[in-house]
């Protein structure tokens, strides 16, 4: 099948883009989005053409390196899937779809589909972490962790960092990958330690970064590759609320 | 001493620092916003007195009016306004700021709602109509006291909703504040860390119902004063 594709080409970070049609031939419903995206740029090599530059790693959905806006939704129409797991099942032959990149001030444009996504590096790295030394595998129930608790901790830790909560929220906001991160610690024992200078510091790395504010829209937790769920965004108000009574 | 003081300054800033945070802010709207709900309730149920007659209405006028409290009271309430505007409006500018360049194509996946796309918007519409409202029914400006003949403020209230454009511009913007709590309410509470599995589908039930009760009550008014009561007068003169 044929589909005709609005990507946003962009030669580099100081120049203005646009959106560039082009449609690409010799589609089948078996690709991932991703594959039609390789289909495109090998007919554009042939062309001699620039190709489209797009981030991905995996291609199965736990990296979180493929970032792409999809007719207007963060990793395309499906529900709890990363682009590389959006597959052309989807489209009709002659689909015209629209692909830009994530778009926030602190994930600035790299080039045409990339953009630069340390912004969360640089939050994790302010308090996303626990600095006790692990040593070598404790006993299994040494620590003992109620089962709820150590779920909704796992349930955090499938964050995968794509930035697909930032590109979906109408303020660009990050709180719903900085709610992911500190719920992680702040729901296990291990995360204590450290668990009011870790909020502290990390809603402070988030705001000098630029994003947004948090106005509840929800549409990160519906975007969501991995299905955070908004109520750790609430803990994530109530552990920067405690913290900022409590720490001395 | 200087420990004192330094401790003293260090508490400030952390004040500063937490009104400046994205989240800080946000529970402090939220904060502002849960009480001004409040007042909403006591003012409705004030009005509702206009129902049982002009002068249980007046009555409750006089004696408000009368209360020492009241400049304290109406200080508190301009409070919780400015902080709620300022820091809301800040948030929105900041959240502007936040995406320089926007998509070509943005459709999301659904979890907006009418009341949470329009908060900058019916907000707005609210500050205006707080303004005017303030204005007419406070300070009587367009002078409106004693010109029906009958004293008090029950007279001065009809004589605005006689007016059909006033009364509508109330409707409008009681509606703008039922759109505004649609979603306030709920954020508020999620705001402040509250999210259960059991209780948040509830809270936002209860948040749409309040919204919805608001704008009913509220617009009651013009709509019966304004519009109805008129309408019934004129079809019995008519008689």
């Amino acid at each position: 099948m044929n589909i005709t594709l609005k990507v946003w080409r962009q030669k580099n970070a100081s120049e203005a883009g646009a959106l560039v049609e082009y449609t690409v031939s010799g589609v089948v419903p078996e690709m991932s989005f991703l594959e039609m995206l390789d289909t495109l740029n090998e007919q554009l090599v042939a062309k001699g053409q620039d190709p489209v530059a797009f981030d991905s790693d995996c291609r199965e959905g736990i990296c979180g390196m493929c970032d792409l806006m999809i007719d207007g939704q963060a990793h395309g129409p499906d529900k709890g899937a990363t682009t590389c797991q959006l597959h052309m099942r989807r489209y009709k032959d002659g689909a015209v779809v629209t692909v830009e990149p994530f778009r926030a001030k602190a994930f600035p444009v790299v080039k045409d589909l990339c953009v630069d996504r340390s912004a969360f590096d640089r939050i994790q790295q302010a308090g996303g972490f626990v600095s006790i030394n692990t040593g070598n595998a404790v006993d299994g129930n040494a620590i003992l962790i109620p089962h709820d608790k150590a779920e909704k901790a796992m349930d955090a830790a499938a964050c995968i960092g794509c930035g697909a909560c930032v590109a979906a929220c109408p303020n660009a906001s990050a709180m719903l990958f900085v709610a992911a991160k500190v719920s992680q610690y702040a729901l296990l024992p291990q995360g204590q330690p450290e668990r009011e200078k870790r909020v502290l510091a990390m809603r402070d790395a988030m705001d000098n970064e630029g994003f947004g504010h948090c106005t509840n829209e929800y549409e990160c937790e519906a975007a969501c590759p991995k299905e955070i769920k908004v109520s750790n965004i609430a803990r994530l108000n109530r552990e920067y609320l405690r913290a900022t009574l409590v720490t001395e | 001493m200087e420990a004192k003081a330094n401790s003293a300054s260090k508490c400030s800033c952390r004040v500063f620092e937490f009104l400046e945070s994205s989240i800080g802010k946000k529970i402090m709207v939220a904060a502002a916003g849960l009480l001004l709900c409040g007042f909403l309730i006591t003012h409705l149920l004030g009005n509702l007195l206009m129902f049982v007659g002009g002068d249980a209405f007046n009555k409750y006028a006089e004696a408000l009016e009368h209360n020492p409290l009241l400049p304290i009271a109406e200080i508190g309430l301009v409070a919780l306004f400015v902080v709620h505007i300022i820091l809301a409006y800040r948030a929105t500018y900041l959240n502007r700021a936040a995406r320089p360049e926007g998509y070509q194509v943005y459709k999301g996946k659904g979890a907006r709602t009418p009341g949470s796309r329009t908060m900058a918007i019916t907000g707005t519409l609210v500050l205006a109509f707080v303004i005017i409202h303030v204005a007419t029914f406070k300070y009587d400006v367009g002078g409106f006291k004693g010109m029906a003949g009958e004293e008090g403020l029950f007279a001065h209230v009809l004589g605005w909703f006689a007016n059909p454009w006033y009364a509508a511009f109330y409707v409008l913007a009681v509606g703008g504040v039922g759109l505004h709590l649609s979603h306030g309410v709920q954020s508020a509470i999620q705001t402040f860390g509250l999210n259960h599995p059991r209780y948040t589908p509830l809270i936002k039930k209860a948040g749409l119902a309040f919204a919805g009760l608001i704008f009913l009550g509220f617009a009651s008014f013009p709509v019966y004063f304004g519009f109805i009561k008129n309408c019934m007068s004129c079809a019995g003169g008519a008689h």
